[in-house]
């Protein structure tokens, strides 16, 4: 008799659990994402950069791709122009509302391409650089709290919430302070780990946040790893002319 | 009296067996050069076709996609129209496979090699595997869900064997990553050149990667009872589907690549997508791809007939000139026949005939050699050249030249045989009989 009563009081107790489990708030990590999309978003200035991008192929080895990025959120707009290698020298990203073009100047062709393929065979994807939203495109599945580094973080555990979003499930380790991510995991669709993003080092942009230093590694390809540096940011106005094929065309006269 | 003009010249071509012999050696000669070139371009034609359709899995291939907010999914969801369409070609249609392919990065530790990936059904397909040339491993099992059958230079290229396990990294049909584990039971020697190089792997597995149900497919590919019909029952099937008529390969030349393969295929990187209702159909036939082999194919045949041209002519040459002797040595025995009565046309059919003789028994001989040696070429197994495999039929060569090749090529040989005789035929008939006879030759 005494043993039923012990195991039916484990049965509640751990009903009580799940079902506390279950109804985990999430309001505070959804407010958290909410505020990691506004601040890095810019829908009130323009923004310039150049990226220095390192792409570590153990096959292919060490390789430099300079970029110029031009963005602007307002419309949902950028611009990608290749400065180096000289090989690929003027080929450029255009991001028209839904249409992303890519250009290249040897064949004077605009084709479609689309957010979700991988910028130029490197570890960052075409969305890395455009105006992204955890909020809209995620809902929080559970999160725990604990320790990056030095840094007390939320580590946030994402499912999409439809199939706009190239991975389907993703994990962000976020700073309890400032809301910055700083790191990142992201899923196929069966739940296996694709690719790691590390995010040490951000700068302040008006009333926003971004990250200067980027490292996209590879999980399934072994040593495969992409860096990225930002330099030379600025949030002066740029021409509306610039956002148009005609701009990629002509910056390779 | 053709009986007597038969006789007559089948003794003289008999009476002088060495001069006869080498003429219709020659004649022989070129007969057998230009069926043997003929045999094998055909064969070679037909085996690829062949190949090509087993690779491809079928004669026509109807594919299809619909338009989504995240753009362009390549699968076939509603497929009523197409089936309507089938069952008006039940007749010719002898099976139909059902493909979902995608292109995929495989990966094996820290190499990778982007490649074309068929999901195939490999109980319904079972003449893929007969068709494909194995380079190590084995095909004889192909129960496994996780299988992968691989292009030995793909395999060459990541580091791979059979029996090891390598990643497959690829986008569902609505563009979100997705990575699948598969064991590769075989390396398959491939045809990079000819646009065919591809990952054979089960359809159901790939479709759980690409996020399609295990049953829904992306290419309903046709094999027909005869490969003749592909044009026509592409047509046919274009029309019910309500896709326009492709370009052929002579109408893009000239224009840049983009636009061809949009005039060709009818899809282009270039355009601006226009959003669509339903099921947007393309209908390809294996024609359409083997036309680039077929250009080849017919190059080396317009190079055979040439060569084959000039033998003929060389040939007639000494045709003409052979019976020029002939006339010569028999001129007082055509005054003796002349004087006895018969008519300069039979002179002159005489030797026509002899021509014919000498001709159609070259191109006799000449064929027969070509059949013999089809024979015993036809017999040798070329399974130590891979790179063979493709033009072959299961490692061995085959002939086939067309009755119509054949026969244009012996009107060619009589043709050009009684044009050579008809001059010194000609000549003969002219000869009177009193100065014939009167001949000191």
């Amino acid at each position: 008799m005494q043993k039923h009563r012990v195991m039916l009081i484990l049965l509640i107790c751990v009903s009580c659990l799940t079902a506390a489990a279950a109804a985990k708030d999430f309001s505070l990590i959804e407010q958290i994402l909410r505020k990691v999309d506004e601040q890095s978003s810019f829908p009130d200035t323009d923004l310039s950069a150049v990226m220095t991008m390192i792409i570590e192929d153990p096959e292919q080895g060490l390789e430099k791709i300079v970029v110029r990025h031009f963005r602007r959120d307002d419309g949902e707009r950028f611009l990608l122009l290749i400065e180096e290698p000289r090989t690929q020298r003027g080929q450029g990203y255009l991001l028209e509302g839904d249409n992303l073009w890519f250009y290249d100047p040897s064949s004077r062709k605009f084709a479609h391409t689309s957010l979700k393929e991988s910028f130029q065979g490197t570890d960052a994807r075409n969305a890395d650089f455009s105006q992204w939203s955890y909020a809209t495109s995620y809902k929080v599945v559970d999160y725990t709290e604990g320790t990056l580094g030095n840094f007390p973080v939320y580590i946030v555990d994402l499912e999409a919430v439809d199939d706009t979003v190239p991975y389907p499930y993703a994990k962000l380790w976020i700073t309890k302070e400032n809301h910055l991510v700083l790191r990142t995991q992201e899923f196929s669709l069966n739940k296996r780990l694709m690719r790691s993003g590390l995010f040490p080092s951000y700068a302040r942009v008006e009333n926003g946040v971004i990250p200067t230093q980027m490292i996209f590694i590879d999980e399934l390809v072994e040593g495969k790893k992409t860096q990225i540096t930002l330099s030379e940011i600025s949030t002066a106005k740029l021409p509306d002319n610039v956002f148009t094929k005609a701009f990629l065309e002509r910056a390779n006269r | 009296m053709i009986g007597v003009i038969l006789k007559i010249s089948a003794r003289n071509v008999w009476r002088q067996k060495k001069r006869s012999f080498l003429l219709a050696g020659a004649i022989a000669f070129g007969m057998f050069v230009i069926t043997i070139i003929n045999g094998l371009t055909g064969g070679v034609v037909g085996n690829i076709r062949v190949n090509f359709a087993h690779a491809l899995g079928g004669h026509v291939f109807i594919s299809g996609t619909e338009y989504s907010n995240q753009g362009i999914i390549y699968r076939v969801a509603d497929d009523k129209e197409l089936l309507a369409a089938l069952d008006r070609y039940g007749d010719v249609v002898e099976s139909v496979t059902r493909r979902s392919q995608t292109m995929a990065s495989l990966i094996f530790g820290s190499r990778q090699a982007m490649q074309l990936v068929y999901g195939v059904d490999f109980e319904a397909e079972d003449k893929l595997l007969d068709s494909l040339v194995v380079t190590a491993g084995s095909l004889q099992d192909v129960t496994s869900e996780q299988l992968a059958i691989i292009p030995r230079s793909v395999a060459e290229r990541l580091g791979v064997e059979p029996g090891e396990t390598i990643l497959m990294r690829l986008d569902t049909v609505t563009g979100q990553r997705n990575v699948g584990e598969f064991v590769v039971i075989a390396l398959i020697e491939d045809q990079e050149r000819y646009g065919i190089s591809a990952v054979y792997v089960k359809r159901a597995y790939l479709n759980s990667l690409l996020g399609l149900e295990a049953h829904d497919y992306q290419a309903l590919n046709l094999f027909l009872v005869t490969m003749e019909d592909a044009d026509r029952v592409g047509s046919g099937f274009r029309t019910a589907l309500g896709v326009p008529e492709p370009k052929r390969l002579a109408d893009v030349r000239g224009i840049d690549d983009e636009q061809a393969m949009a005039e060709l295929f009818g899809f282009s990187r270039a355009a601006e997508i226009e959003p669509w209702e339903g099921t947007r159909y393309q209908v390809t036939t294996i024609n359409q791809i083997m036309e680039p082999v077929e250009a080849a194919v017919n190059a080396l045949k317009t190079i055979g007939l040439v060569i084959f041209f000039i033998l003929l002519v060389i040939t007639m040459v000494g045709i003409t000139n052979t019976f020029r002797m002939i006339l010569i040595e028999r001129t007082k025995e055509i005054g003796t026949m002349r004087a006895f009565g018969m008519q300069r046309h039979v002179v002159r059919n005489v030797f026509l005939m002899e021509a014919l003789l000498l001709s159609a028994g070259g191109a006799a001989v000449g064929l027969i050699v070509y059949g013999l040696a089809a024979l015993i070429l036809g017999r040798i197994a070329w399974d130590t050249v891979p790179a063979m495999q493709f033009f072959l039929d299961q490692g061995r060569i085959t002939f086939a030249a067309s009755p119509g090749e054949i026969g244009s090529n012996i009107c060619l040989v009589l043709f050009m045989s009684l044009l050579a005789a008809y001059f010194p035929a000609k000549a003969a008939a002219k000869l009177s009989p009193v100065k014939a006879m009167s001949s000191n030759l």
